[in-house]
Formats: structure tokens, sequence, C-alpha cells
């Protein structure tokens, strides 16, 4: 059994995770650049984390956490504002916590997501944000950058608050309508 | 495509010295030095290294109105972080240099001091050469080559691959966004962002962003499909065609990253052996 849920955690890497992951920081680089709104200085309320959230859902949580490291780092690239790692990192460690919904029993590609889920979800998402930009991301911006850690937990702040209703407010229902439109396979069943 | 115009992708390797280059020089060397800007509280080396940026910059002849345009909005944010850092710690200076000169008296609690203005100055250098830097790497590397570069590096190639996949999916991305676009227009959506308000282009935001994902994920299994069917990941190493010999050009350039690397260890065992006394450098 806890070989299995490690299994969940690092997720299949077969060629259709590879290609899902590509397409997702793809999604997640341009949304980042051009779907944001700003709201303080170096940071924007984005709707990039909904991909995350597809991507947590089919594939689970690494494939998630990478979509949302190698996402930051394509947007750093195509946006053309030079790399900041230390938001990379806040990035990645938010996508592990958003992909954790395979691990308490929400298959959205079996078209499994309950009102529990979706509380253990929300919760899994506002502790990953205060995790992932109240202390990842200040953590790296004092050490690489020397920045006023007052300043970092502003900017971190109005992160946490964006991503979080971004993943609340747009992901919760987005992650209904995915499995509803997975549930229809699973009357499908396998003859042996 | 009007999306892809402001994107900064280079495609088709270009003709400069640096576009020359091997991949794996490129992002070898470009990491090294982003290394050592995080390590570096030196403005010696800051300054040395923004110049490095700037000549780079020249010499790769970018799109200048694009690097204009994007220059003045990084200085902008910068100051304002800058003044924000002042802001909240008026005495900034103080911790990083030692030492506390006082020019000017605002208030009781607010003053400015030469090390402050040095301190703060010295961080805009940090920031502005690493803006250089990266500004200056995107302008000279193209997908496959990054992807080249960091299989240089260690990295699994299926991590390699998803970084030269994402970006090759990124035009594709521009079209379907241009056709769901035109297609919500169609349909009687403003999508002048003057005549709608914060909320509902928020709206709009989530209604173009849904047809986007799903018909972008619905494509993985085609994808998938065809790389299987050509074999990848059948093997446990990868070559990459845009990766080419070491050139003369890449070995003056591998003496340099190596003195880089040796540059960031020398200052890494300085810090341990003898601590400085404080974490800046400064003139005075």
């Amino acid at each position: 059994m806890k070989e299995s849920k490690w299994k969940q955690f690092l997720g299949v890497w077969n060629t259709k995770t590879i290609v899902g992951v590509a397409i997702g920081a793809a999604l997640f680089g341009v949304l980042m650049v051009f779907g944001g709104i700003k709201i303080f200085s170096n940071t924007s309320l984005t709707s990039a984390m909904v991909v995350v959230v597809v991507v947590a859902a089919l594939f689970g949580p690494v494939p998630a956490a990478l979509t949302a490291g190698i996402g930051n780092v394509i947007a750093d690239l195509i946006g053309g504002w030079g790399f900041w790692f230390d938001w990379s990192f806040g990035n990645l460690v938010l996508g592990l916590f958003v992909g954790l919904l395979p691990l308490y029993g929400a298959k959205i590609s079996e078209g499994i997501f309950t009102v529990k889920h979706a509380i253990i979800y929300a919760i899994t998402c506002i502790v990953g944000n205060i995790v992932a930009f109240g202390l990842v991301t200040p953590l790296l911006t004092s050490l690489f950058y020397s920045q006023e850690l007052a300043i970092t937990w502003l900017q971190a702040a109005s992160a946490i608050v964006s991503n979080g209703v971004v993943l609340i407010v747009i992901g919760i229902p987005f992650l209904f309508l995915l499995a509803k439109r997975n549930a229809s396979k699973t009357n499908l069943k396998k003859e042996d | 495509m009007g999306l892809t115009k402001r994107l900064f992708i280079k495609i088709i390797p270009g003709k400069t010295f640096l576009d020359k280059l091997s991949g794996t020089t490129k992002v070898r060397f470009f990491l090294l030095l982003i290394l050592l800007l995080i390590v570096s509280w030196d403005l010696r080396v800051l300054l040395a290294v923004s110049a490095l940026g700037i000549i780079g910059m020249i010499s790769v002849k970018p799109n200048w109105p694009l690097v204009r345009g994007l220059t003045i909005f990084m200085l902008l944010t910068n100051l304002f972080n800058l003044f924000l850092i002042w802001l909240t710690n008026p005495n900034y200076g103080a911790d990083l240099t030692g030492g506390c000169t006082v020019l000017l008296v605002l208030s009781k609690h607010y003053f400015i001091s030469a090390e402050t203005l040095f301190a703060l100055f010295v961080r805009f250098m940090k920031f502005m050469s690493t803006f250089l830097i990266s500004l200056c790497f995107i302008q000279c590397i193209t997908p496959s080559e990054m992807a080249a570069g960091l299989y240089s590096i260690k990295v699994p190639y299926k991590v390699c691959t998803v970084v030269s996949l994402a970006f090759r999916y990124i035009p594709d991305i521009a079209r379907d966004f241009e056709n769901i676009k035109i297609s919500m227009q169609a349909r009687g959506m403003e999508l002048d962002s003057k005549k709608v308000g914060f909320f509902a282009r928020l709206k709009q935001n989530i209604l173009i962003l849904m047809p986007l994902i799903i018909s972008s994920f619905d494509r993985i299994g085609n994808i998938a499909n065809a790389m299987d069917l050509r074999g990848f990941g059948k093997g446990k190493k990868r070559t990459y065609y845009s990766e080419h010999e070491e050139t003369k050009e890449d070995k003056i350039m591998k003496v340099c990253y190596l003195l880089t690397a040796a540059g960031i260890v020398a200052i890494m065992i300085g810090r341990i052996v003898a601590p400085p006394e404080y974490k800046m450098w400064k003139p005075w």
C-alpha cells in the first residue's frame, strides 16, 4: 500500500505524462505572461494555476510540481524579464501540494471527485500556498538577494491571495467539471 | 500572429558570436553566471558582469523596441522595490556594510545614509545584472539547444524533452488562443479592455481559458502516440541534433566559464575560512 502511494506521488513517467507536463508548462508560461492582471510589484492575479490543477488531476503531484516549476522558468524566458528561481521554486512547491489529489482518493480520470475531496483540496491549496510563498520563496529571496523580508512577505501575501482565489474559486468547479466529463467513461467495463 | 511576436522565442539559430556557441556552452555559462550573481555581494563583480551583459546584448542584435520597453518596465519595478525596502528599513545599509553616515534627515524615523544608498545601489546592480544576463541568454538560445545544454549538465533527458516540447507548443497555443478569441467575439463578447470592468474581464479570461486548456490537453494522446511510434523513451541516453562539436569559440568560452566556476568556489571558501565582517564590500 505504501509503495503504491509513493508511485502515485511520483506519477507514471511514460510519454503521455511527458507530453502532458510539456503542454501544461507551455500553457502555464504563456498564461503567466499574458493572462495576468497586475496587482502588486512582481506578482499578478494569474489564471496560470488552473493549468496546474488540470495536470495534477491527470498525472499527480510530481508532474504537477514540474509543470509549475518549468512553466515559471518558461514564463521568465518568454517574458524576457530574467530568471527568478526563488519564485520558480515557490511555484514548484505549490504545484506539489495541489497535485496531492490522487493521494486522498480524488481520481479525476475515473470521475471520482466529491465534496469531501473538494474540502481537502481547498485545505491543501491553502497550506501549500502558505508553505510555498510564505516560507520557501521568502527564504530563498532573502538568501539570494538579501531582500527585506517585509517586502517579500508583502509580495508573497498577494501571491498567496491571488493563487488561493484562482485555485479554489476556479479550480474546484473546474475539477468537478473534469470529473463529470470523465465519469461517462467509467460505465465501460474491461472484458477478460 | 500577434501573440508570438511579443514573445522572446528564437527558433532559428542566429549568426552572431554568441548564437554560434553550442547549447552546452550557453547553458553552463549562463547558469554559472547566475550562480555567481546570487553568491556575490561585491559591487566590482556585479559591475563586471553587467558590462559583460551589455556587451553581450549589443552583440546579439536584439529586437530593440521590445527590449527597451521591457528594460524600462524592469527599471521601474526595481526602483519601486528599492523604495519599499527603504520605507520598511531606512537603515538597510547598516547591517550589510556597517556604519551609518547620515546625509539627510527627513523625519524622526526616516533618514538617508550613505551606506543605505550604497547598499541599495548594490542590490539594484544585482537585479539589473541578473536581468541583463538572462535577457542576453534568451536572445541567443533556441529551445533544442537549451534541451541539449540541460542534458549536458545531467538533467534527465525526459525533463529536457519537456522543455523543448513546451517551446514547440507555444506557437500552437497562440494560434488556438486567436481562434477562440475570434469565435468568442463572433458570439458577441466585448473584448476591448477599455469598455469592460475588472470582474467582466476576469470572467472573459476564464471563458477563453477553459476551451484553450481542454483542447490543448485533448491533444496529449495524439502527440504521445506519435512520439511512441518514433521510439521515444526507449534508450537510456539521447543525442541532440542541434548540438555540434566544440569549436574554437566554445573552447574560449569554456575557459571563461571554468574561471567563473573557480571564482564561485573561491568566494564560498573565502566565506567559510575567513567570514567577512559585513556582507557587502564597500569602497571606503
